[in-house]
This record gives C-alpha cells, sequence and structure tokens, in this order.
C-alpha cells in the first residue's frame, strides 16, 4: 500500500475521487453525470496542452507560448474556413502542426542550440505570437456558422459516455506517458531533468532532446488550437488568452515538479481535471462565483505547498533508511 | 570574464539606445518631446517601472514573482473599499499599502519557509490575489475618487510638464539605486545570486534577506496599485491584466540576468523608458498597438540572443588566438558551476555572458 502511495498521481486521484464524493453528497444535482461531462470538456483543452508541457517542465524547461499559439492556429482555421467556405480535415490539420511547429523550431532552436533560458524566450514568443495573431485577427469574428458542422460534432460529441475532446487528451496523456516511460528519448528526458551535466557527459544529446520537445510542444499548441476552436466554434483575438498558466499549473498540481526530473502526462492530465473540477465543485456547493477564484488559487498554493510537505518527509524517511545501517 | 578589453556593457548599451530613440524620434516627430507626450508617457509606465525595481532585485537573488499584478489589483481594491468604508483616502492609500506588503510576505513565507520554487508558488497566489480582488468588489468598480486624488495622475507639478506620479518613481529609482548599488545588502544580493551556498556560508542571512525582497516587492505593488488607481480613478478587479510578464520582460531587457547575479538599476529605468518611449513614438506614428506587442516580444528575444551571440563570437576567437600561445584565455569554460540551477531559469552554460 505504501508502495503505491509513493505513486506521485495516486494522492492526486484520491483528491480527485474524494472531491466528486463530496461534492456529490452535498449537491444531488451534480450526480447526474451533466456536471461530470461539463468538467472533461472543460478540462481537456488545458489537459492536452499540459501533456506537451510536462515534456518541458521535466528537462527544467517552460513554454509559455502555447496560449498564443492556440489562439492563432484556432483563429487562422475559423478565418480560412469563413473565407473559403469552409476548411477540411487534412487543411486545418496542416495549419495546426505548421503553426505549432514554427513556433516550437523558434523556441527549441533558441533554448537549445544558443542555451538561453526557456522561461525568457517563451515570454518573448508569447507575445510576438499573440501580436502577430492580434494584427491579423483585429475586428474579425469567426463564428459557429462559417465552421464546417464537423467541429461542432467533435466539440459536444462524446464516445462511451466520455467527451471526444477528452478522449484528445487522454490519448495524448496515454500515448506521451508510454513514450517517456518505456522509449529511450522518454528516458533521456528525466535523465537530462534529474541532473543535466549528468546527462550530457554520460552522452545523451541534451540539446537535440530539448528541440525535439519544443517542437512537441508547439505540435501539440496547435492542435489545442484545433480543440478551442471546435469547443467554442468561435475565433477572435481574445482566443486563448492566459491559458498558460493553467496548464502550468495543472502540471504542478498533477505532481509535475517544477526542479525537473519527475511527474507524468497522465499525472498532468488529472491535474487539469481536478483544477476543473474545484472550479465546478464550488460552483455547486453554492460558493459565491466572486469566492470560486479566489478559492481556487488558494487551493492550488496549498496543493504545492501539501506536495513537497510530502515530498520532504519522505526524502527525511529515506535518508534515515540510508543512514540506520551506516 | 572582464577582461581588459574595451566592452560595451549591456546597461551601458541600453541607455545609448534611449539617447538614440529620444533623439531620432524628437527629430522626426515634432509631437514626440512635447511637455503633453512625456507626461502621458511618464504616467504610461508608472506602474511598470515601481514594479520593474523589486523585480529586478529578486531575479538577482534567482527568485521571481509573477503575482505582481494580481497584487497591484488587489491593493487597488482595497484602497476602493476602504475609501467606501472610511470615506478617508489616507486610510485609503494605508491599507492599500498594507495589503500589498501582506501579499508579498505571504509570497516570502511560502518561498523561504517551505522551500517551495517561488515560479510555482506565485502562478498559485496570481490566481488567488486576482481571485480576491473579484471576492471585494464583486463586479462593480470603485469609480468615485475624489479629483484632488486623481489629478494626480495627470497634472503637472507646478512649474513643470511632469505628473506628480513622477515623485515615488524618481525617490524609489534613486533608493533600490542606492541600495543595490551602495550598500552591504547589495552586495549581499549580488552574492545570493552568484551562489547561495557561498552566500550562506559567508554568513548572509539569506533566507531573511529573500523575505525581505519578497515583502518590499509586495509594497512596491501597493505603490503601483495606488498610482494605478489614480491615474485611471477606478479600482476594477480585472486591472492590469498580464502586467507580470511585462514587468519581467522590461528588467530582463534592462540587463538583469535570468540567471541572478548581474544587474543594474539604470539598465533597469533605460529599459522601461525604451519600452515607454518607443510605444508612444509608434502610437504618433499610427503604428497598430499589436504592433507594440510585437515589439516588446522582439526587444525581450533581442536582449537575450545579441549578448549570447556575441559572447559565442568572443569566445570562438578567443579560443583561436589562445591555440598558438597557450594563454590569453579571457574566457573560463561555461557549464559546471551551477548544476542545481534550472535551464528554465538560467538557461544551459549560464554564467558571464552579460558584463
Amino acid at each position: 500500500m505504501s508502495k503505491v502511495m509513493r505513486i506521485r498521481e495516486i494522492p492526486i486521484l484520491l483528491a480527485l475521487l474524494l472531491l466528486l464524493l463530496l461534492t456529490g453528497i452535498l449537491n444531488p444535482a451534480f450526480r447526474t453525470g451533466d456536471g461530470m461531462t461539463a468538467i472533461l470538456v472543460e478540462s481537456a483543452l488545458i489537459g492536452f496542452l499540459a501533456v506537451g508541457q510536462t515534456n518541458l517542465i521535466i528537462m527544467r524547461h517552460i513554454d509559455l507560448s502555447v496560449s498564443s499559439t492556440a489562439g492563432l492556429v484556432s483563429f487562422l482555421v475559423g478565418n480560412y474556413s469563413a473565407n473559403h467556405g469552409g476548411v477540411t480535415g487534412g487543411v486545418a490539420l496542416a495549419i495546426a502542426l505548421g503553426v505549432g511547429a514554427a513556433v516550437g523550431i523558434v523556441n527549441g532552436a533558441l533554448v537549445a542550440f544558443l542555451g538561453l533560458p526557456s522561461l525568457v524566450v517563451t515570454i518573448g514568443t508569447l507575445y510576438i505570437v499573440r501580436g502577430i495573431f492580434n494584427y491579423l485577427a483585429s475586428g474579425i469574428t469567426v463564428t459557429a456558422d462559417q465552421l464546417p458542422p464537423y467541429f461542432a460534432w467533435i466539440g459536444s460529441g462524446s464516445f462511451l459516455g466520455i467527451p471526444d475532446l477528452f478522449w484528445v487528451a487522454v490519448i495524448g496523456a496515454a500515448i506521451m506517458t508510454l513514450v517517456l516511460r518505456y522509449t529511450r528519448w522518454g528516458r533521456d528526458l528525466y535523465a537530462i531533468g534529474s541532473n543535466p551535466q549528468a546527462a550530457r557527459r554520460v552522452g545523451i544529446p541534451v540539446p537535440r532532446r530539448e528541440f525535439a520537445a519544443f517542437v512537441l510542444n508547439g505540435c501539440i499548441a496547435g492542435i489545442g488550437g484545433l480543440m478551442l476552436l471546435s469547443r467554442f466554434s468561435f475565433a477572435d483575438a481574445t482566443s486563448g488568452l492566459g491559458i498558460e498558466l493553467y496548464v502550468v499549473a495543472a502540471c504542478v498540481i498533477g505532481g509535475v515538479a517544477i526542479a525537473g526530473g519527475v511527474g507524468t502526462p497522465a499525472g498532468a492530465l488529472i491535474g487539469a481535471v481536478l483544477l476543473q473540477t474545484i472550479a465546478f465543485a464550488l460552483g455547486a456547493l453554492g460558493v459565491s462565483q466572486f469566492w470560486q477564484q479566489a478559492v481556487a488559487g488558494a487551493l492550488l498554493v496549498v496543493a504545492i505547498a501539501f506536495d513537497r510537505i510530502v515530498a520532504m518527509r519522505s526524502t527525511h524517511r529515506a535518508t534515515r533508511l540510508v543512514e540506520v545501517p551506516v | 570574464m572582464r577582461s581588459g578589453k574595451f566592452r560595451l556593457g549591456w546597461d551601458k548599451g541600453i541607455i545609448l539606445l534611449l539617447v538614440m530613440l529620444i533623439l531620432f524620434g524628437g527629430m522626426s516627430n515634432n509631437l514626440f518631446l512635447a511637455g503633453d507626450n512625456i507626461n502621458f508617457i511618464i504616467g504610461d509606465i508608472s506602474e511598470v517601472m515601481l514594479i520593474a525595481f523589486p523585480m529586478a532585485l529578486l531575479i538577482i537573488v534567482k527568485e521571481i514573482d509573477l503575482s505582481v499584478a494580481s497584487n497591484l489589483t488587489l491593493s487597488s481594491a482595497v484602497i476602493g473599499i476602504t475609501w467606501h468604508g472610511t470615506g478617508s483616502m489616507w486610510l485609503a492609500v494605508l491599507a492599500g499599502l498594507l495589503s500589498g506588503s501582506a501579499c508579498g510576505l505571504l509570497n516570502g513565507l511560502l518561498v523561504t519557509k517551505l522551500g517551495l520554487s517561488s515560479l510555482a508558488v506565485t502562478i498559485g497566489t496570481l490566481a488567488l490575489y486576482r481571485g480576491l480582488c473579484y471576492v471585494l468588489l464583486g463586479d462593480t468598480p470603485v469609480a468615485d475618487y475624489p479629483t484632488e486624488w486623481t489629478d494626480l495622475g495627470y497634472v503637472p507639478i507646478p512649474g513643470t510638464f511632469l505628473p506628480w506620479v513622477i515623485v515615488p518613481m524618481v525617490v524609489a529609482a534613486l533608493l533600490f539605486w542606492y541600495v543595490l548599488h551602495g550598500t552591504r545588502m547589495g552586495r549581499w544580493l549580488f552574492a545570493i545570486g552568484q551562489g547561495d551556498e557561498a552566500a550562506i556560508f559567508s554568513g548572509i542571512p539569506l533566507k531573511r534577506v529573500k523575505l525581505g525582497l519578497f515583502v518590499l516587492t509586495g509594497f512596491m505593488c501597493g505603490v503601483a496599485g495606488l498610482a494605478y488607481t489614480v491615474r485611471f480613478a477606478s479600482s476594477s478587479p480585472d486591472g492590469a491584466l498580464g502586467y507580470e510578464l511585462l514587468v519581467i520582460a522590461a528588467v530582463l531587457f534592462g540587463g538583469v540576468a535570468i540567471a541572478g547575479g548581474v544587474g543594474t538599476i539604470w539598465g533597469v529605468v533605460a529599459a522601461v523608458l525604451i519600452w515607454g518611449f518607443s510605444r508612444s513614438y509608434l502610437q504618433l506614428a499610427g503604428w497598430d498597438a499589436n504592433a507594440l506587442v510585437i515589439v516588446s516580444g522582439l526587444l525581450l528575444l533581442l536582449s537575450v540572443t545579441i549578448p549570447r551571440l556575441l559572447s559565442k563570437i568572443r569566445d570562438a576567437v578567443a579560443h583561436r588566438s589562445s591555440r598558438p600561445t597557450g594563454r590569453g584565455g579571457a574566457a573560463p569554460p561555461p557549464g559546471d558551476t551551477a548544476e542545481h540551477l534550472s535551464p528554465a531559469v538560467a538557461g544551459h552554460d549560464q554564467g558571464s555572458h552579460r558584463g
């Protein structure tokens, strides 16, 4: 049991289940399943973006430009559709991957090959992409009737009772978690995050891994833009504004440590769902909407502090175990 | 790598850039240096400048505070409800400064007592403080401030064209300059930034210094909150959105190394002024507001890319010229010194890329 509890994702999952249970007991309307569906739809985009962000945070990097990339893609695809009377899935995907990869290549090249700090680089690209996006989108609004119907189907459809958008996030998280756990490439990321110097000395091509992870994250942000468009069937200059910090928050809550070397995309996805569940639970429990963000923020701080305290206690125990025989 | 060769430091470089910008702007557009426009620019940059000073000190000691914009808005909200509750602006201002400092204290305690990463903590408190703004104000902004206070935002000081908000900016600039470059405390900050452990072993009370810096940052958010309230004559829960990244961008452009241990107050002042003047110039020239966002991003990227490229070139040249004689190694091999530093914050071979 204690071994199971030491898997970082388990306590978060327990917290999530406990929260759902409590809310369900206190507010019967929450039990209907509509509440759960809404939570999953809302957390899909943040969770999917958190999957790519996890790769970077594991290597002690960060990418704040994802909100701008996702917003730009959602607008470009929507605008293409409005101008050409529709857009095929292939073109939409090409725009998403093209724009995403372009931003990812810029971020990755500056960080991996010039050795610049990713926080600074991605704040810079956040502004540049957001500026280009707002310039292109100024005064233009793309609405549902200008989009092909499959966007709305994906945005509101579900399979086996789980919303399609959330499936995208689940599949993304599952694949990436397996890649990180079982491939050479994935193990390299953990090695780099645990000790960059050691990773370099044992011959891991650190810059190439970093570059690849940034490009991948750009592509994920691009696909996130398509999810954003299907979710709202709407795009304008404010699409995706400010979600980058929620993505990082989801990772941190989900057990991906800012200090690097630990965490999984699956955990980050659970973190995103927990973040959204807190918001919904507060609403369902009749907490005034004005209090909701404050309570969510407080819980986020508590979650970060709690994770640290648990980590400190377990390292304390670990060092004791090592020291006793000596 | 302070070699004997002439080297134009980043902070001197951007002061030169600022002078060139002002000369060029003044010659090409005669509205640019008009008193009214300068008055507007000073007001426009006031909040960013006020918070940029303590943020520079935080980044020098390798910490960061992303909650500053939320903290500013919360201070503004506290000023608003205290003004409504008591009818005294003086009490309201006091309450706003206290609220700002208290928020800074909470950040500082979480970072220093629990040993949490300031990046993670302040993403959390960013949401918390912004949420508290909604708790305090609901969806009704406070906008009935007395005119003798709101005048302070733009009415010039008699005999000049400068607004009253320039007073706290100048006072803060002088104080922060003195503390960072003229006192033992300032040398402690650089020492902490260059290596936590060395600083502890040399007897610097690391945690208390960092705690103090977070409280100071909170206090300056309170001052900036007052400036914001006065300038816009209102307190609303969605004010100053995204200012945190703007402040950080300005500090980094001002030559404060994100890896810690390097930076000057004059560089920060020049960076904020460049941002304000170029924004104003582009606005007067009829540029789209979005161009300004792109320019901010480009300035930030260039401010880290150019020094890194220059130092790579310099290293390559030094390497080549040192091979025949075996000396002249101005550049120590990078890396190995800061394994514990996050490359998200430091980059890889962080170190002497700014003099």
